[in-house]
């Protein structure tokens, strides 16, 4: 098991250097020079020198050779590249401060929204999936799997504008939109986005579960457990939950991105200051700097999520190890 | 009586091609077989707006602005005129912000001109057909979808055939890409990629201007919108079928068949063309279908970010458009584009299901 966790953790360095080169690719091969975008193309090279020095965008692209045969191995690697990977990101253009300043100050308000999303979410998709698995067949499970096929039909967006609809001018619980001071303040205003966007995410999860419910269900080891005298109840909650937990795992991860996106799509349209707002921000004001920062940023939190849930294969089944 | 000789007559697999056995399983399933006509209405309808006939109501191109103005947002009715059928006495406050126009100029102004299918639906903000942009909408959708899915069937089938078939090196290099693009949450390598490619095709349009008139001609920005979405998400949505395509080939590279061709001495493009390729066909068809929904999603998703469609009719921007009307009781433009993207998604999800279920049983799990 050691040496499966040790082999998983050595597999994440090349997958995050890939993700520091794809970005890098990206931002500073692809791109057009940033200097020239937000000074225009008529703007002089002292002038784009200037700013270049500013933003750090002076410094080289990969590796400082002059430096580096002169052996002056700290500064050979004071690179854009080595800058990033080591996530010493630089200013922003737009707001003139550091990167990831910007993205420490809004990130708690999108965690505020995306983790109860998150947890209540899970929770009920799995209580629904575990409930309806002993109605196979009957109206409950007809009623549950037609639901989640009409809700992944539905486009998000239509369904958030039908909650603040409903819930914010018609029915006036919440308000509409916006975002307080202080955290009661702030629960009353998180309260709507928190109910459509669960709402809206159900679907796909507790088709996904059901189907991994059932599944579990007609196995032997349940049919065992149940000629033994076990409670359908119990081998429900003990049995069966314990071995469904792997694909729940799975489905976790990849559910993490649609997070994001939500934290981006409801962050707009609830007006809620969160980092999904800073992002959308930065593409429109052309701030590659802080663009790039969030993009590498998260895809290495991506890619460590990724490495933690592997390791919790383990604890929940350790003939994972085995490969 | 009847069910038993129908059973028998599915399960014979033989004097019947594929494609006739999928076409009578098909119409064994009443709900696929009715998403699978909804589809081919779509597509019907996105393929007729390219008709010279309706022209009338668009030119997409958009190359010349008062041939947009005039055609394609063509003023029908007056603003915010609800669905005509629905009765008048439902119609939305006057928006008292704007006073609304006086005198006979303007009543003339506002003549509605427009027959009663363009009126069908009501119309928008500035009194334009919403029906129109329903339909044209259409083809905006399609064609993401279908260029998008094209794009990244290719990536994936292609990577995943050659890391499954050759394995070693190959397939080390291909899987760390695969790892890599994975890592990156979908909808921010698209954003990047957006990002990206609108800075350079800003770049190239100031080159255009400064360049002496008549030398260079800037594609219309909603191609150049198109163009970014497309690419977009073609370029990042093709990791999920190249690891199943990569799983499927490992194991039929080891069949008799294969090994017998290979034995044989045909050269290896033959043999995954004729050989590999026909086999993982299924999987192909049933991630375009299942991936369409998420390009049709996906298009709402960026517009309302304000990073997709700008300056194209699309569903996407009848929903943005719908953020503030909605709460002022104008429902009809945003229930029109909600109701063509829910139908279409669930035909195709429907579609989709069937098409797994009879291709490809195992990817289905215990249902």
């Amino acid at each position: 098991m050691g040496a499966y966790i040790i082999r998983r953790i050595l597999w994440t360095i090349p997958t995050v250097l890939g993700v520091m080169l794809l970005t890098f690719a990206l931002f500073v091969v692809a791109l057009p020079d940033p200097a020239i975008t937000a000074l225009g193309k008529h703007s002089s090279p002292a002038v784009r020198k200037s700013y270049r020095e500013k933003y750090g965008l002076d410094k080289p692209a990969w590796l400082d050779f002059t430096a580096l045969k002169s052996g002056q191995i700290r500064k050979a690697f004071d690179s854009r590249f080595f800058r990033t990977l080591t996530f010493q990101f630089g200013k922003s253009s737009h707001y003139n401060r550091p990167v990831s300043e910007l993205f420490l100050a809004k990130a708690p308000i999108s965690l505020a929204i995306q983790g109860p999303v998150f947890v209540i979410e899970l929770g009920l998709q799995l209580l629904i999936a575990l409930y309806i698995s002993s109605w196979r067949g009957r109206w409950p499970d007809f009623v549950v799997t037609l639901l989640s096929v009409l809700g992944m039909s539905i486009p998000i967006v239509s369904l958030y504008l039908l909650g603040q609809w409903l819930f914010g001018a018609r029915l006036h619980w919440f308000p509409i939109a916006g975002w307080g001071v202080g955290f009661f303040n702030c629960i009353q205003y998180a309260a709507l986005p928190i109910l459509v966007s669960v709402f809206g995410g159900m679907g796909g999860g507790t088709r996904f579960y059901r189907t991994v419910v059932l599944e579990q269900l007609h196995s032997d080891y349940v049919r065992t457990a149940r000629s033994k005298g076990v409670s359908r109840h119990d081998a429900l909650l003990v049995h069966v939950l314990r071995n469904v937990l792997i694909p729940v795992l799975t489905n976790t991860v990849t559910a993490l991105p649609g997070l994001l996106m939500g934290a981006l799509v409801l962050e707009r349209m609830f007006q809620i200051p969160g980092a999904g707002g800073l992002l959308v921000e930065a593409i429109f004001n052309s701030d590659s700097a802080l663009v790039m920062a969030v993009t590498y940023f998260l895809a290495v939190v991506y890619c460590l999520l990724v490495l933690v849930t592997d390791i919790l294969y383990t604890l929940v089944d350790p003939r994972v190890s085995l490969y | 009586m009847d069910a038993p000789a129908k059973n028998t007559a599915l399960d014979d697999p033989i004097g019947r091609s594929r494609f006739g056995e999928l076409m009578l399983r098909l119409y064994r399933r009443p709900a696929a077989f009715i998403s699978a006509i909804i589809v081919a209405l779509y597509v019907i309808v996105g393929l007729l707006t390219f008709l010279p006939v309706f022209d009338r109501h668009a030119d997409l191109d958009g190359s010349d602005q008062l041939k947009k103005d005039g055609l394609i947002w063509q003023i029908v009715g007056k603003e915010y005129a609800p669905p005509s059928f629905v009765s008048s006495a439902a119609a939305p406050p006057e928006d008292p912000e704007l006073p609304p126009p006086t005198g006979a100029a303007a009543s003339a102004e506002r003549v509605p001109h427009g027959g009663p299918i363009d009126l069908l639906l009501g119309t928008d903000i500035l009194g334009r057909s919403v029906f129109w942009h329903v339909i044209y909408g259409t083809r905006v959708a399609l064609t993401i979808a279908v260029i998008a899915s094209a794009l990244s069937l290719t990536i994936g089938t292609v990577l995943g055939v050659l890391a499954g078939y050759f394995g070693g090196i190959v397939d080390a290099i291909i899987i760390w890409v695969v790892n890599t693009v994975s890592s990156v949450p979908w909808i921010l390598l698209t954003l990047a990629i957006i990002f990206v490619l609108r800075a350079s095709f800003q770049v190239a349009k100031s080159d255009a201007q400064d360049a002496p008139q008549g030398t260079t001609k800037a594609a219309p920005a909603g191609d150049r919108d198109l163009e970014a979405v497309i690419l977009a998400m073609g370029l990042t949505s093709w990791v999920g079928l190249c690891r199943l395509v990569r799983g499927e080939v490992l194991s039929i590279r080891e069949r008799d068949y294969v090994v017998a061709a290979r034995a044989m001495g045909l050269d290896t493009p033959r043999i995954l063309v004729r050989h590999i390729l026909p086999n993982i066909t299924h999987l192909i068809i049933i991630t375009f279908s299942l991936g369409a929904v998420d390009f049709v999603q996906a298009e709402v998703v960026l517009t309302l970010l304000g990073l997709g469609i700008s300056a194209k009719p699309s569903w996407g921007r009848m929903i943005d458009d719908a953020k503030l009307e909605l709460l002022r009781g104008v429902w009809w433009q945003f229930a029109a584009a909600t109701i063509a993207i829910f139908v279409l998604c669930l035909a195709l999800n429907l579609l989709g299901d069937f098409l797994r279920d009879v291709l490809d049983p195992r990817l289905r799990g215990a249902d």
